[in-house]
């Protein structure tokens, strides 16, 4: 990001042309570190039942006992044509797979970034317009709880109470296993995940709201508008939030990221029938052709989620220009 | 209105919104929801080799032979009889008449071979569209497999296989349509086609997987008309969901929850003893360890009753050998006995020349199938041999890396067993026969010429009455060698709701529907 003249077209472009080395980067660091962590597929798929004739010939079957940067460039090549391979366990093609899993992700990301930025920006509003007060005290307190709460025990929290004890939601899934399937069904089971995953952001945005809203709270304008008779309302809405907003996006763009993240914890406990829960059991069973394409699709989105914040910026404070 | 009234009215319109828009409504009366632990892996029944797809291409597909329900009893399948020939060399299989795949293709000796051949030959046209884990274990004997007529088919052996019929009625030698196969290709692990009682209806991945009621099945409809299974990955979750009746039958619940369990009045808690094994293998080539002295000590060191009872909360009984006693006639039970007992220990040891005790590497995995609770019954176990001088350090590894370890032939490792095939021989010699060594699963390289003897005969010997004296001895020299801390035998346990009629557990830990009504 820089001032001056330029555009945002241009801009955009030129971080584009970037992503694809990030990507390739990414996906030798993936392999290895898959490479690196013991156990093998084969072993692992087989377990104790099979004889060491099978491992080997599955081995052989998965073109495992290749070289490992042959095997890295022999996905790449396919890669680039498009093909992702099939999962090793599966036996189902890697991109249809991953994207029906990233759709799942996307919508349980997508209730917990709102349930973050309604209760993370109003708490982190009223926290600052009443500063020291003891609404500020208690939405601060809950913001650090809600912070250092781990996922799963929120997770597991809220089935015993909100699906066992008071039976208001499903304690697992994303559809009903009969009946149901339509959007009521989705959102009915979205909203135990959603807080779930949710809550953390929630709460750093509103710490982040709440010191942003202060510093501008503060300025000159801000008391010109008050004494030129803008209602108290206007004055947060138009005068402040507008200029504090910006620390807020950068915040939510990383967000994204520890939400995307998060998901994997949030989605195992709610059996959530996203690309975090498989990649967990990718990586169990050693599914290379799996998690390569798994991971690659949440780097794009990490760093198309960061370009779109970049431009955000211009969006929310004109004087920002991209060169 | 109170700011109680105010949220109750508010959940009121929320909740009927949310019906209004779709949501689930009550379970339907004649289908069944089952919470397994994880989604289907695939549904090739060559392919599969875990335990939650197993537990629904069972209903899809069938063997030659089957397992008597509850038991391990050989009984006909889609062959309706055999013939075995005086050498065991060659078996003759009379298919049913009039069956059908669930594409409507018909069942026929073909098929039969086409199946097998698949897996078998390496230069087949279908061989590479799949990956056969299990083919050198159970067909790697097979000579050749020939069409008779169109309903009989003959497979001959390369040497007498005993368990051969079992292997059969595993899932890795189901048949199924090869019409099936040709139109999907490497896809055939989404599209299964069976003779079973039930065929698939939809498959959504990671939300649920409908099965439909087979009304052509040879053997009578079943009554439920849809199965439905779920993946509910959290044991709180699955418990929640059981309780509140979002699903009709579960399995591997917290065993804490499971006295609540019993005393609710909606659900039925189902249990058996198991033909799975718990234990912890000891390497008889360690210096110390080679002594059968110290392994019998350690034996008597380990409280296995405390374990049962304090951590897996009654859901095991004690193991005194590899066997449990689900395999009858087959099971010995005077083998001899290590009751918990640290004298007996303490002297054993001093017998020994390690009165001062000694220190070992205790290598545990995190999780896996079948493992129980595994880093917990690990700290048990350490804390009782520190009783009698052994200084035991934990090491727990995630379980892809303990699988690698374990397999390299540890000093002192857990492990589990959980036989898919319902024969003495794929517990013993499986674990214990010295050509069994790393990397297969004798990971503490036991070897005993006369154990060796036996179980090598009992794989070649046809005739039961002949069979189990062999498998007996074995039991009894292994119960005295002690080539492992023998622990427990999990058992089985499901819980259900009180819906749900007719359901009887099966050793192998297979969740059979086709007796099953719900009201």
């Amino acid at each position: 990001m820089a001032r001056g003249g330029g555009g945002l077209g241009g801009y955009a472009l030129r971080r584009l042309a970037l992503v694809l080395p990030v990507l390739l980067g990414v996906s030798i660091l993936v392999f290895g570190v898959m490479q690196l962590a013991p156990g093998d597929p084969a072993a692992i798929m087989l377990g104790a039942q099979a004889t060491a004739e099978d491992v080997t010939r599955l081995r052989r079957d998965l073109g495992l006992d290749q070289p490992v940067a042959w095997q890295y460039l022999r996905w790449l090549g396919r890669v680039i044509q498009g093909d992702l391979g099939r999962s090793i366990p599966l036996g189902r093609e890697v991109l249809p797979e991953v994207l029906l899993r990233f759709k799942a992700t996307l919508i349980l990301t997508g209730g917990a970034l709102l349930v973050a930025v309604v209760l993370g920006v109003a708490a982190g509003i009223l926290s600052a317009t009443r500063q020291y007060t003891w609404l500020d005290k208690i939405s601060m307190a809950v913001a650090v709880t809600g912070v250092s709460l781990p996922v799963f025990w929120t997770g597991i929290m809220l089935i015993i109470v909100f699906a066992l004890g008071l039976r208001w939601f499903p304690s697992a899934g994303m559809l009903s296993p009969y009946g149901g399937g339509g959007l009521g069904d989705l959102l009915w089971h979205l909203v135990l995940p959603a807080v779930t995953l949710g809550t953390a952001s929630a709460a750093v945005l509103a710490r982040m709201t709440r010191s942003s809203v202060l510093e501008i709270i503060r300025q000159d304008y801000v008391r010109a508008a008050r004494a030129k008779g803008v209602s108290e309302r206007g004055v947060i809405l138009r005068h402040v939030l507008r200029n504090a907003i910006n620390p807020i996006v950068t915040v939510l763009g990383i967000q994204v990221g520890t939400l995307l993240g998060g998901a994997i914890l949030t989605e195992t406990v709610f059996s959530w029938p996203g690309l975090g829960s498989m990649m967990v059991r990718a990586i169990q069973a050693r599914d290379y052709p799996l998690v390569q394409g798994g991971v690659l699709l949440i780097a794009t989105t990490f760093v198309l989620v960061n370009l779109l914040v970049d431009m955000l910026y211009a969006v929310f404070d004109p004087r920002i220009r991209y060169e | 209105m109170t700011p109680r009234t105010w949220l109750g009215s508010w959940l009121t319109v929320l909740g009927t919104l949310f019906l209004a828009l779709g949501a689930g409504a009550a379970p339907p009366p004649d289908a069944i929801v089952v919470g397994l632990l994880a989604e289907p892996v695939t549904m090739d029944p060559p392919q599969v080799t875990d335990l939650n797809s197993t537990r629904v291409i069972k209903r899809m597909f069938e063997g030659l032979t089957a397992q008597e329900l509850g038991s391990y009893t050989i009984v006909p399948g889609l062959a309706r009889s055999w013939d075995i020939s005086k050498d065991g060399l060659s078996y003759t299989f009379q298919l049913r008449p009039n069956v059908t795949f669930h594409d409507g293709t018909p069942l026929t000796a073909e098929a039969v071979k086409f199946c097998f051949d698949r897996q078998m030959n390496e230069q087949g046209p279908f061989y590479k569209t799949g990956t056969y884990p299990y083919v050198r274990g159970f067909l790697g004997n097979v000579a050749s497999v020939e069409v008779v007529n169109p309903l009989t088919v003959q497979i001959r052996l390369k040497a007498p296989l005993a368990p051969f019929l079992q292997y059969l009625a595993h899932h890795s030698l189901y048949v199924y349509s090869p019409e099936a196969l040709r139109k999907w290709g490497k896809d055939v692990v989404k599209h299964p086609v069976g003779t079973g009682p039930f065929k698939l209806e939809t498959w959504e991945p990671g939300v649920k997987v409908v099965l439909a009621r087979n009304d052509q099945y040879w053997g009578g409809a079943p009554r439920l008309k849809q199965a439905i299974y779920v993946p509910i990955i959290e044991a709180q979750a699955r418990l929640a969901a059981i309780r509140t009746g979002e699903i009709d039958l579960t399995m591997d619940v917290p065993p804490d929850s499971l006295d609540g369990l019993r005393r609710d009045p909606n659900v039925v808690v189902a249990e058996t003893n198991s033909s799975a094994v718990w234990y912890v293998a000891l390497n008889t080539r360690h210096p110390i360890l080679k002594d059968r002295r110290v392994r019998q000590a350690l034996n008597y060191a380990v409280n296995k009753e405390a374990i049962i009872r304090d951590i897996l909360r009654g859901t095991a009984i004690v193991s005194h050998g590899p066997m449990s006693p689900v395999y009858g006639a087959y099971y010995e039970e005077k083998t001899q006995r290590y009751p918990y007992d640290v004298e007996r220990a303490r002297a054993l040891l001093k017998e020994a020349g390690h009165a001062g005790g000694f220190d070992l590497t205790f290598f545990v995995p995190e999780s896996g199938s079948g493992m129980q609770s595994p880093v917990e019954m690990a700290t048990v176990i350490q804390a009782n041999l520190a009783a009698v001088g052994v200084r035991v350090k934990i090491q727990t590894m995630e379980w892809g890396a303990y699988l690698k370890k374990y397999l390299e032939g540890p000093d002192m490792a857990e492990m589990s067993w959980n036989p898919s095939i319902g024969d003495p021989d794929h517990m013993m010699y499986m674990l214990l026969s010295s050509d069994r060594f790393p990397p297969a699963f004798n990971a503490g390289f036991y070897q005993n010429p006369r154990v060796d003897e036996l179980l090598r005969a009992g794989r070649t010997t046809i005739d039961d009455a002949r069979r189990v004296p062999l498998y007996r001895e074995a039991q009894r020299l292994v119960a005295e060698d002690a080539p492992w801390i023998f622990v427990d035998h999990g058992k089985q346990v499901i819980v259900h709701r009180t819906r749900v009629q007719g359901f009887k557990l099966h050793p192998n830990f297979d969740l059979v529907l086709t007796p099953v009504s719900v009201q």
